[in-house]
């Protein structure tokens, strides 16, 4: 490490960015994926039709549901109808330490829905974030590999030595190594603005379970009080002890309604029954860059407002601002188209650099690799074509697995799993340049099958033809790169190459 | 932030990084004879420049400040994503290709 300071920077770039390589990759992907989390769920729930169902009559059939299901809950929470969810969630806390639960409803009747049970999107924005993990060491561990990314991100800016000069190159021609280094710094360099905000805010997005420090010290433990004095939340009002009728729900949102621009998100009910219950109407956050959602709370006997949130304080407005930036919720379909080709580069620096690091170790021929470079060769395999293998089963089982089944939900993630590991697997098991063929081949048809399988399985027709559409690209994508590998294996017979080698050279 | 609007920044951002990309000796030897005189480069150079200032301009007036630069640079990325491909690719579609995205760039200014 006594060289100069860009090739210490090189070596830095080297190794934080193969460390967190695998992880980043997962996060990139289904980050991508969720800019569309709206259009997932909806073609994960082909029973449902939007329905035109008022936001507080249906608020009040959550909450009637709710007072038979949980009359002693000190919290409910009902989110209303969406474009992406047209139904009624019902979910309810009884007591502060017990789990959250929670019900679906059908929007028209009130009851529990007969829809498949699904995550939906969801699925895949909880890998994104927390790697479907226990939330504390999922986010832990997605923060921390995202702060390693940065520094990969800054010292790789500073080891390329050409940024201007090679800004529009890619040297397919050239050797393997070449190709892919080319087709890392491009995708890199050109979305560079990108993945550093995606980066940066994402980490700021983390930062309460990051750094809990600095709230846990200066409001003793009271951490609830932080988010009321910053303007988040509304203050907790305690139970008076005494049961009092609340005032119907309906009549409260119109009232809430007409402050507001914003169409209904949720209504909360804090100490349901109680002569001292809140109620407050959550609304969708207003068209800008803060990730932020107007509230009015209400008395739930009297009916008096008694709190109003929408203006935050600067540094509060800020960091939701962050957030606003990192979901890109303001963006409307064809900046949302630029955001997901920007995701899609920014998996693609990520998977090329992984490949890189293999590439850029070949052993000579005749030599058989150590164990560390086919470690990394299986990884990348097992991530780089898994982790689509994995998403694919995800959506087929979606259509396959019985509507009837018990804890089917949790079934749909344990076929991602499943399929993701099996993929790994055989990664570890055989890190050659025929197995990047042969499950480039086998994702290419998982992806390709989706359409068809949605066809036979559900009666939308053309309903969802842009999912279908995209599925049928992403399949083609892989097909092709599938093939490419398949045609350079004759001259690649004549002297030892990786897949990746032959990949670059297509 | 139509799609009109991004369609006017893409085809801005597309036409100024085409000419930056022609100022550049080894990407202007790909399509013309040689590599450019020194007025033709700097020429290029200005009107490639000139070109991401407008499209930074469009951004800002059709799609606010609020959220004009975030698409702006959205914008960039995408063209920069065509242009790489067609320089590797299909590099004699670049000149016809950033002349037809003046005029594309006038239709969605007139629909915007």
């Amino acid at each position: 490490m006594k060289q100069g300071f860009r090739q210490s920077m090189a070596w830095l770039h080297t190794w934080a960015g193969l460390v967190t390589g695998w992880v980043m990759f997962a996060v990139f992907v289904t980050g991508t994926a969720t800019y569309y989390r709206t259009d997932i769920s909806l073609w994960m729930r082909p029973e449902l039709r939007a329905a035109a169902v008022e936001p507080g009559i249906a608020a009040e059939r959550g909450a009637a549901y709710l007072k038979v299901h949980a009359p002693k809950a000190v919290s409910w929470f009902v989110s209303v109808p969406q474009e992406d969810r047209p139904l009624i969630g019902v979910y309810w806390l009884d007591s502060f330490e017990a789990p959250i639960q929670q019900a679906t409803l059908d929007a028209e009747t009130g009851a529990p829905t007969t829809a498949r049970a699904t995550q939906g999107g969801d699925f895949l924005y909880r890998v994104h974030y927390e790697l479907q993990m226990m939330p504390e060491v999922g986010r832990w561990i997605v923060g921390a590999s995202a702060m390693v990314l940065l520094v990969a991100l800054v010292s790789g800016i500073v080891t390329h030595r050409r940024i201007f000069a090679d800004f529009f190159t890619f040297r397919r021609d050239r050797s393997a190594q070449r190709g892919w280094l080319d087709a890392h710094n491009f995708t890199g360099v050109l979305a560079l603005p990108f993945h550093l905000m995606i980066t940066y805010t994402g980490i700021v997005t983390l930062a309460f379970t990051l750094m809990p420090w600095g709230v846990a010290s200066a409001y003793k433990g009271d951490a609830m009080r932080f988010f009321v004095e910053t303007g988040q939340t509304p203050a907790w009002r305690a139970a008076a002890g005494r049961p009092a009728e609340a005032l119907p729900l309906a009549p409260l949102m119109a009232r809430a309604q007409a402050e507001v621009s914003e169409p209904l998100e949720m209504v909360i009910v804090n100490n349901p029954g109680d002569a001292a219950s809140t109620v407050a109407a959550v609304f969708e956050e207003p068209k800008g860059l803060a990730h932020r959602h107007p509230q009015v709370v209400f008395e739930a006997v009297s009916g008096a407002v008694i709190a109003r949130l929408g203006t935050l304080k600067p540094v509060a407005h800020v960091f939701t601002s962050f957030l606003g930036l990192h979901e890109a919720h303001f963006a409307g379909p064809a900046l949302r188209v630029l955001f997901f080709l920007c995701g899609v580069m920014g998996s693609a620096t990520i998977a090329t650099g992984l490949v890189l690091w293999a590439v850029a170790r070949a052993p000579k021929p005749g030599t058989a690799p150590d164990f560390g470079l086919r470690f990394v060769r299986g990884l990348n395999l097992g991530t780089i074509l898994g982790l689509p293998i994995g998403i694919a089963a995800f959506f087929l089982a979606n259509r396959l697995l019985p509507v009837a089944l018990e804890a089917r939900a949790t079934w749909e993630g344990g076929v991602f799993f499943g399929a993701w590991g099996l993929a790994a697997v055989v990664g570890l098991l055989r890190p050659h340049d025929r197995t990047w063929r042969e499950m480039g081949t086998a994702a290419a048809l998982l992806f390709l099958a989706i359409p068809l399988v949605s066809a036979l399985t559900t009666d939308r027709g053309f309903d969802f033809i842009g999912f279908d559409a995209a599925m049928i690209a992403i399949g083609l994508a892989l097909a092709w790169g599938a093939r490419k590998v398949s045609r350079y294996r004759g001259p690649a017979r004549t002297r030892p190459a990786t897949a990746p080698e032959s990949l670059a050279r297509a | 932030m139509t799609p009109s609007s991004v369609a006017l920044n893409l085809a801005l951002s597309f036409a100024g990084l085409a000419a930056l990309c022609l100022a550049m000796d080894r990407h202007h030897r790909a399509i013309f004879h040689g590599a450019p005189s020194r007025a033709r480069a700097r020429a290029l150079r200005w009107t490639g420049w000139c070109g991401i200032a407008a499209s930074f301009a469009a951004a800002v007036i059709t799609a606010d400040w609020n959220f004009g630069p975030v698409q702006w640079i959205g914008s960039l990325t995408g063209a920069a994503l065509i242009l790489v491909g067609l320089v590797s690719y299909r590099p004699r579609w670049i000149r016809p290709a950033a002349l037809a995205a003046l005029p594309l760039a006038a239709a969605a200014a007139f629909l915007t």
